[in-house]
């Protein structure tokens, strides 16, 4: 630890860290675009220069090494003049099209502008165009003129993701970000480009028009789609801003995810399935109860699971890996002593997609094998052991490999199979309830509720009380 | 007195680049001497004594630059910077076309003395003949046993890797021809690090114009107290200079710094095209700002005399330019190289020097409104000092320089729509 004056404050910096990381970590705002924490320093911005030691020259604070006693100052005039100056550059041939941009309400630019930013424009020249809707991928779109060039998403591709398909082409006021070659976009991280980009220049597609940002609140979650169990951020619309009349299906749409920083299990990254968590939990739900194919209500259905399961002989239950530890336990606690307990994969990885990489994706593609495993060993289902009555926790089972006992399928997603369930209860998706997942090292992650569960939809947890 | 000549002592024929004529006129001999009688430390404290400074631009002190590099370490390396881009610079090329040996020997004295395996040479690409001549020049010293493995039988061995430019003006930045050299595009680098801590592949590593290094044979052969006994006291030595422009003779000259720029001009180079009136010089490369004749009058060729007048020494490329020349036109052509040039990296120098091409352009078409050139130099100091390399200061000090000297042709640009000096140059 060493101390260093930030503005007349006395701070503690540690040794061998910049300027702009012991700003930060003590609260003290230095305007920054290409620096990134997870990212090497570029220096190129030049909206980050502070005033060091007094001497004239000002020095980028994201490359400024702090030494002891060092003193630097951000706010005296030349300070201000040269980011007023930047801020003037960067502006200089940006479109400012924030009415039509999806990036307006969290754009650095746009928030640097207003902050630091002259009060009046100096140029009359025309601004350079650039091209405007530039397809990087099915999932990503560029604005090259709203691009301030800070490197952010070519650093991204070529230090984290390691698929170096972007690159700055061209040089002095021509130059432009570009994929590297023919082919799209195709990185399994392309999306965390969206997140660092500091303005509208990468934006994701199917997001595009969809809402104002300042619309949305962003509510804590998880991704269920493998068993890394990233921590990420499920955006809803804010209830202030809830449609009453026409179109009220937007208070329950997730209008996007964006990776939560959680320096435990993901830093500051998903993977683009995780981007999709929204695509998958918006898959056709169950909806209502059913027996036999037909609509009925809760009580109907759990009297028949009650009267199913008390005439069994040798009942048993699939476990769900998508299950909450909270479910677990109540399963455990309610319902566990009466059946045999068989666990299982309720995904595994779909053609085309990432297995496993030694970034973020693992191969076992549910979130919470770790707990289910812990608390119940691991065992496959086998016909053969003539079970004539089996609870299915979960979707994506194939009844026909059940034998021909009798099913009671807990399930979310409505299944697409010829063969019906005795009974089927609906239940809630992890957006509907909160918990906590064991990812795959056993570390646990918290998922909080972001809407409210359809009517005729029960928590797991509360069926196993009336079972 | 017969003047000192560290370049410009043979006569230029058809063979005079050949190995044989370069040993004939004494070349090699300081090579010998260093590798068979001297210690590494020897020659840099001969470089130091010598106060012989970097010739690139900067001006730099050659002895202290090395001094800075852990000998310790290691690997290091030595490039030359052959990228000669700043307009109006054309003396290296003369070196390469006519002595590259010279460069050769000084290039494996200081690798010596920087402990150095493998040398670079980063040639500008446009360069045709210089490179074929420096490649020959390569082969002969090679197949001498000048250049690789144990130099004239002696322990140490060093290599000469030539990597030829992709004509960026850029790359003879030197954080920039590092990278460029590691094969990524050629972007500058925010200093500190410096070159000598960590500079090509991270490795500690001086860098050095070619003209320095060539002269470095000189010095050891004749002794750096020699060397510093020529030219003025704080800056040392012969120059070359490359004159162009209206006068009557241009061409390259080499002269003891402190030589004065008015002889140059009309005993040298032979006085103006055309008995014209002298109106400006850019004293040292078109980056540096330009001077009027009554600033010349008795200015002498040495860097602090040139700095005192408010300019720079620079590279020694000396632009003579005639009364009834436009300097907005001029300027025009400065500002629009610097826009061209500018890599893209940093914001003020990649907005900034294609911003103050467009508006002097559009004056330079008569489109000039009141309130461009506040707004040019509002965009100079926004620029100046805040970028990752010097190519934006080089961008701003012309339009500086032609503002603060020539107002009164660009506000009569603006005024009239029209140049003071329409039509072409009369010569
Ligand atoms: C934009 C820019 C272009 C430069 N171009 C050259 C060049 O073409 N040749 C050169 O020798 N030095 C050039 N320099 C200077 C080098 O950065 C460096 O100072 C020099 O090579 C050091 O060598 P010296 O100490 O022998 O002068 C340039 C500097 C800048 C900022
Ligand atoms: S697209 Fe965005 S992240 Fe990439 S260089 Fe441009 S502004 Fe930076
Ligand atoms: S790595 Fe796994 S948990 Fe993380 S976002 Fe991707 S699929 Fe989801
Ligand atoms: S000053 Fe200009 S040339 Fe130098 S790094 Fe910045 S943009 Fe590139
Ligand atoms: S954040 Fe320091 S230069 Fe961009």
């Amino acid at each position: 630890m060493i101390e260093i004056t930030i503005d007349n404050k006395t701070v503690e910096a540690n040794e061998g860290e910049t300027v702009l990381q012991a700003a930060l970590r003590n609260g003290i705002e230095i305007p920054h675009f290409c620096y990134h924490p997870c990212l090497s320093i570029a220096g190129n911005c030049r909206v980050c220069l502070v005033k060091v030691d007094g001497r004239p020259k000002l020095m980028p604070a994201c490359n400024q090494t702090v030494a002891p006693n060092m003193v630097v100052e951000t706010e005296a005039p030349e300070v201000q003049s040269a980011r007023a100056a930047v801020m003037q550059f960067i502006m200089l041939n940006h479109p400012g099209d924030c009415g039509i941009c999806d990036k307006a309400g969290e754009c650095r630019v746009q928030e640097y502008q207003f902050k630091y930013g002259m009060a009046e424009p100096i140029s009359i020249e025309p601004k350079h165009h650039k091209k405007k809707f530039n397809y990087l991928s099915e999932r990503i779109v560029l604005d090259n003129e709203r691009c301030i060039l800070c490197s952010r998403c070519v650093r991204f591709t070529r230090e984290v993701s390691k698929s170096a398909q972007l690159g700055i082409v061209e040089r002095g006021s021509h130059s432009y970000v570009a994929r590297l070659d023919a082919q799209p976009f195709d990185d399994p991280y392309s999306d965390n480009v969206l997140g660092i980009c500091p303005t509208g220049a990468l934006l994701s597609r199917e997001f595009m028009y969809k809402s104002r940002v300042w619309y949305l609140e962003p509510v804590r979650s998880v991704c269920t789609r493998c068993a890394r169990g990233c921590s990420v951020n499920v955006w809803r619309r804010k209830k202030h801003w809830y449609v009453r009349s026409l179109g009220e299906e937007k208070n329950i749409t997730a209008y996007r995810i964006s990776p939560l920083e959680n320096p435990e299990i993901n830093g500051r990254w998903i993977c683009n399935t995780g981007f999709d968590l929204h695509k998958f939990m918006a898959r056709p739900r169950a909806m209502a109860p059913m027996m036999a194919g037909n609509t009925v209500t809760v009580d109907e259905a759990s009297a028949e699971a009650n009267r199913l399961l008390a005439g069994a002989t040798n009942p048993a239950i699939i476990l769900s890996a998508h299950a909450s530890n909270e479910e677990l336990q109540a399963f455990k606690e309610k319902l566990s002593p009466r059946v045999q307990v068989y666990t299982r994969e309720d995904y595994c990885p779909a053609e085309g997609e990432v297995v496993e990489d030694d970034l973020l994706i693992r191969a076992d593609k549910n979130p919470n094998s770790y707990s289910v495993h812990a608390m119940f060993g691991q065992k496959a289902f086998s016909a053969a052991a003539g079970h004539d009555v089996v609870i299915v926790w979960g979707d994506q089972v194939d009844y026909t490999s059940l034998g021909n006992a009798k099913i009671i399928h807990l399930t979310s997603y409505a299944p697409e199979q010829e063969t019906r369930a005795d009974v089927l209860l609906p239940i809630s998706t992890t957006f509907e309830r909160s918990g906590t997942f064991c990812n795959f090292e056993g570390k646990t992650n918290r998922f909080e509720q972001v809407f409210d569960k359809p009517k005729l939809v029960q928590h797991a947890s509360d069926l196993f009380g009336r079972l | 007195m017969t003047e000192t000549r560290v370049f410009f002592n043979f006569d230029v024929t058809a063979d005079s680049h050949t190995l044989a004529a370069y040993r004939q006129r004494g070349g090699y001999q300081a090579l010998e001497k260093v590798l068979k009688g001297m210690q590494p430390i020897d020659v840099e404290n001969e470089v130091k004594a010598s106060g012989l400074r970097g010739r690139g631009g900067a001006g730099f002190p050659t002895g202290m630059k090395w001094s800075f590099v852990n000998k310790q370490s290691p690997v290091i390396y030595l490039c030359c910077n052959a990228d000669e881009g700043e307009p109006g610079t054309f003396k290296d090329r003369w070196i390469f076309e006519n002595t590259s040996h010279q460069l050769i020997e000084g290039m494996i004295i200081a690798s010596y003395a920087l402990k150095v395996r493998h040398s670079f040479i980063y040639i500008r690409g446009e360069f045709d003949l210089p490179y074929r001549r420096l490649m020959e020049a390569l082969k002969e010293a090679k197949e001498a046993g000048l250049v690789g493995e144990k130099i004239l039988g002696t322990e140490f061995s060093c290599d000469i890797i030539v990597h030829q430019g992709g004509g960026a003006y850029v790359c003879g930045e030197e954080s920039s021809l590092l990278t460029s050299i590691e094969g990524f595009k050629g972007y500058p680098k925010n200093k500190p690090p410096f070159p000598a801590v960590k500079g090509l592949y991270q490795k500690p590593t001086v860098i050095n114009n070619v003209e320095t290094l060539a002269t470095i044979p000189w010095i050891l052969a004749n002794g750096g107290a020699t060397y510093a006994a020529i030219g003025t006291e704080k800056c040392s030595g012969t120059k070359l200079f490359g004159v162009s422009g209206h006068v009557n003779r241009p061409g390259l000259f080499e002269k003891p710094m402190g030589y004065s720029y008015k002889k140059l001009i009309y005993e040298d180079c032979g006085g103006i095209l055309g008995g014209k009136e002298l109106k400006a010089v850019i004293p040292g490369g078109s980056s540096t700002p330009v001077l009027l004749p009554s600033e010349i009058e008795t200015l002498t060729m040495d860097a602090e005399a040139v700095q005192a007048a408010g300019s720079m020494l620079g590279s020694g490329g000396v632009i003579v330019i005639a009364e009834g020349t436009c300097m907005v036109r001029l300027l025009q052509v400065l500002s629009r190289f610097y826009a061209h040039e500018s890599c893209g990296q940093c914001t003020p120098c990649r907005e900034g020097s294609a911003w103050m091409n467009d508006i002097i352009t559009r004056i330079s078409r008569g489109k000039g409104v009141k309130g461009d050139l506040e707004r040019l130099e509002c965009i100079t100091k926004g620029i100046m000092g805040n970028t990752v390399c010097a190519l934006g200061d080089a961008a701003s000090m012309p339009v500086n320089g032609f503002l603060k000297k020539f107002r009164h042709e660009f506000e009569y640009f603006i005024e009239h729509g029209r140049s003071m000096y329409d039509g072409r140059l009369e010569i």
